[in-house]
């Protein structure tokens, strides 16, 4: 399965173009539509929705497509694949959290979500979600450019040209620094 | 690139490429010695380096596992990662942000000056500042630092403004861009720095000194430097008269070599230096090698680190530009007034989104974070690194419950916070919130330490062999012709970054070994 099918390595939202590494693999390409647990390795589509929906209790943040959790979780994906204690967390988190409560997770008001998580917020399993949850949804492109990160810039020729100092919201600094 | 046979008995076998050992190797090569440099990591260069925190944290680190324990927040956060250092040719200076300030003189008499302080095992270094001054200009002649030797400062950054216009207006005085072996203008054929924001992902432009860049290549023209990558170092070895004599290593395709030296020196940064003399046990030597006093792996220092992040109803767009190019250094005095022994400087921190968010406040999720989060571009950042207090417990010792990949138990990290270091790190809380209010911020974030980069004391240096491991000159005082040339040797930790006194520490240590080599 080709999950690097499309070349994205810069978006703009608001304004702010935010660049990948030229060198680094592009933004993976997640479909719109339900379908979009084809491309897994390891979870079933349950899993998938339950650990989309974690994340978005996790780290919400209003405006930001869902496309984008999705991706978290196609990379938790990739890496539960790769390493044995990776899958063993993932489907024991999946587990713990769907016993949490008397109602599926994925249909409980955003408040009942956040109290079957609380629940288990100090085991291991829940640790290791919420940590790779930082560590994905934060290094995604299109976070960065709605949160104002313009990333790689070596490329571009670095700031300096291009408002490392651009700040005058403050008086001027004097000469003889 | 010469080859050194296995048993070649007259080259210098230095473990490490970073800051002690690539500098060490470069001195030691321009003064006509034949030096072995293990490196257990690649031979990366800037075509390989990327601009981004994940994949070059990937690329760059020591990711082996750790363990750690004690009270510090560390063990709860990082469990198996405590300390931060890398793993390629150059070391740790293929991540790091340029900050080199000397040790101040009391700092080099810690005892002397702070006096008895329950708990802590504080002892004087054995050398004076006025003994290291003239190696600390060697050093920033040849890393190349702005504002000395009629070098530049690196200009002012949108972090930087906060910075300056809130400790301005609390009447702060000692503030400035800082020292950075980073150069504004092009010098020693580095170019200028290119504000890309990614120092401490390898350097891709090179206007910052590190080994990778600057020493390796020159001792490679020497014709005396055989580098071997991909090389683990797993024992020390000795002779019958008990003096270092050779290395026990692993290669990249799995073999084990010995290869016999006239010279050991470690170089493998404050966790592996310690965990090799431990490893390294012998019917003579069975606590471990230099190790007859106990203080192998104790007294482990790691800064009073700590960062604050603000947010302003205006953008600043602190991840342009070099990332720590500013310093206020008002509190780096020892003033007992303050209530705690030592200081500490205020340094510019940033970093890129992926890295904030994750190192801001780990376990921290909800709307709170989210908000915050999402106002990276209005974020500024300030950073501590002020001296904690050395106490034996605080230690490497080697974790028999798990070996790694070549049989050598993993390393274990305890750490517990002294009273002293709470106090300070509560100064400093107020400090850098204190800025950033008065630059007008609307929420301060008190960031906890992160895994430590600034690992230094346990292997440490003293008058007498009773105190710590190695004598004046790095050499241990147990087992002659076996140096260490690393933070580990610091006798204490002093407030500053200390890679600049881990250089000029090496080529202080190069003079001595050059004399006893031809001895």
């Amino acid at each position: 399965m080709e999950i690097f099918s499309i070349v994205t390595r810069s978006i703009t939202k608001n304004g702010v173009t935010a660049h990948k590494d030229p060198k680094l693999p592009p933004l993976p390409h997640v479909s719109d539509g339900p379908d979009w647990t084809n491309i897994l390795n390891l979870f079933n589509p349950e899993q998938a929705t339950l650990l989309v929906a974690t994340v978005q209790t996790l780290y919400p943040h209003r405006g930001v497509a869902p496309t984008v959790y999705r991706r978290v979780v196609v990379n938790f994906d990739k890496l539960a694949s790769q390493t044995p204690s990776a899958a063993r967390l993932s489907l024991a988190f999946c587990d713990k959290l769907s016993a949490a409560s008397p109602v599926s997770f994925t249909e409980l008001a955003e408040t009942y979500r956040i109290s079957a998580l609380k629940t288990i917020e100090t085991t291991p399993e829940f640790i290791f979600v919420q940590r790779m949850s930082v560590r994905y949804l934060y290094d995604d492109l299109e976070i960065w450019a709605s949160f104002g990160y313009e990333g790689a810039s070596y490329h571009l020729g670095g700031y300096i040209k291009r408002g490392f100092d651009d700040l005058n919201w403050l008086p001027p600094l004097p000469n003889d620094l | 690139m010469p080859t050194y046979a296995f048993n070649d008995s007259d080259a210098v076998v230095i473990i490490g490429s970073g800051a002690g050992g690539g500098t060490l190797a470069n001195e030691l090569c321009q003064r006509g010695l034949k030096v072995v440099l293990l490196e257990a990591g690649p031979h990366l260069t800037a075509e390989d380096f990327v601009n981004d925190d994940w994949a070059a944290y990937e690329m760059l680190s020591w990711l082996d596992r750790r363990s750690a324990s004690g009270n510090w927040r560390i063990a709860k956060d990082f469990p198996d990662a405590p300390s931060w250092h890398c793993k390629v040719v150059g070391g740790t200076t293929t991540h790091w942000s340029g900050c080199t300030y000397r040790f101040q003189d009391h700092e080099l008499k810690a005892r002397s000056t702070y006096g008895d302080i329950p708990g802590a095992s504080l002892i004087d270094w054995p050398i004076s500042l006025s003994e290291l001054e003239p190696y600390y200009e060697r050093a920033e002649a040849k890393m190349g630092v702005s504002r000395t030797n009629g070098l530049p400062a690196l200009p002012a950054n949108n972090n930087f403004k906060v910075m300056y216009w809130g400790a301005k207006r609390l009447g702060l005085s000692k503030i400035s861009t800082g020292n950075h072996a980073i150069n504004a203008v092009p010098y020693d054929g580095r170019p200028a720095s290119i504000q890309d924001g990614f120092s401490v992902s390898g350097d891709k432009h090179g206007a910052r000194w590190s080994t990778l860049n600057v020493e390796i290549p020159r001792a490679e023209a020497t014709g005396k430097l055989d580098l071997r990558t991909g090389a683990r170092a797993i024992q020390i070895l000795h002779n019958e008269a008990g003096e270092a004599n050779g290395v026990v290593y692993v290669d990249a395709a799995g073999t084990t070599h010995k290869q016999t030296a006239k010279i050991v020196v470690l170089a493998g940064n404050c966790i592996e230096s310690p965990r090799l003399l431990l490893n390294s046990k012998t019917g003579r030597y069975p606590n471990g090698l230099a190790n007859g006093y106990g203080h192998v792996g104790r007294h482990y220092l790691r800064h009073i680190i700590q960062t604050v992040w603000s947010i302003f109803d205006q953008p600043v767009n602190m991840h342009r530009g070099e990332l720590m190019g500013g310093l206020v250094a008002d509190f780096a005095e020892h003033d007992p007034a303050r209530g705690f022994a030592g200081g500490y400087y205020i340094e510019l921190n940033a970093m890129g989104l992926p890295t904030t968010a994750a190192f801001m406040n780990p376990g921290w999720w909800g709307y709170d974070f989210t908000n915050v989060i999402e106002q990276y571009a209005h974020m500024a950042g300030m950073f501590m690194t002020g001296e904690d207090m050395p106490q034996p417990g605080n230690r490497v010792t080697l974790n028999e419950s798990e070996l790694d990949a070549f049989g050598v138990p993993i390393a274990n990290l305890h750490y517990d916070d002294h009273p002293n270091d709470l106090l300070m790190r509560n100064h400093g809380y107020k400090t850098l919130t204190g800025i950033h209010q008065a630059a007008g911020a609307k929420r301060c974030i008190e960031a906890p330490a992160y895994p430590a980069s600034h690992n230094l004391g346990s292997n440490r240096m003293s008058a007498k062999p009773e105190d710590g491991v190695v004598d004046r000159n790095g050499e241990t005082h147990e087992v002659k012709n076996l140096f260490i040339v690393d933070g580990s040797a610091f006798a204490s930790g002093g407030a500053c970054n200390p890679t600049l006194t881990i250089v000029a520490l090496a080529i202080r240590q190069a003079d001595f070994i050059a004399t006893r080599a031809s001895a």
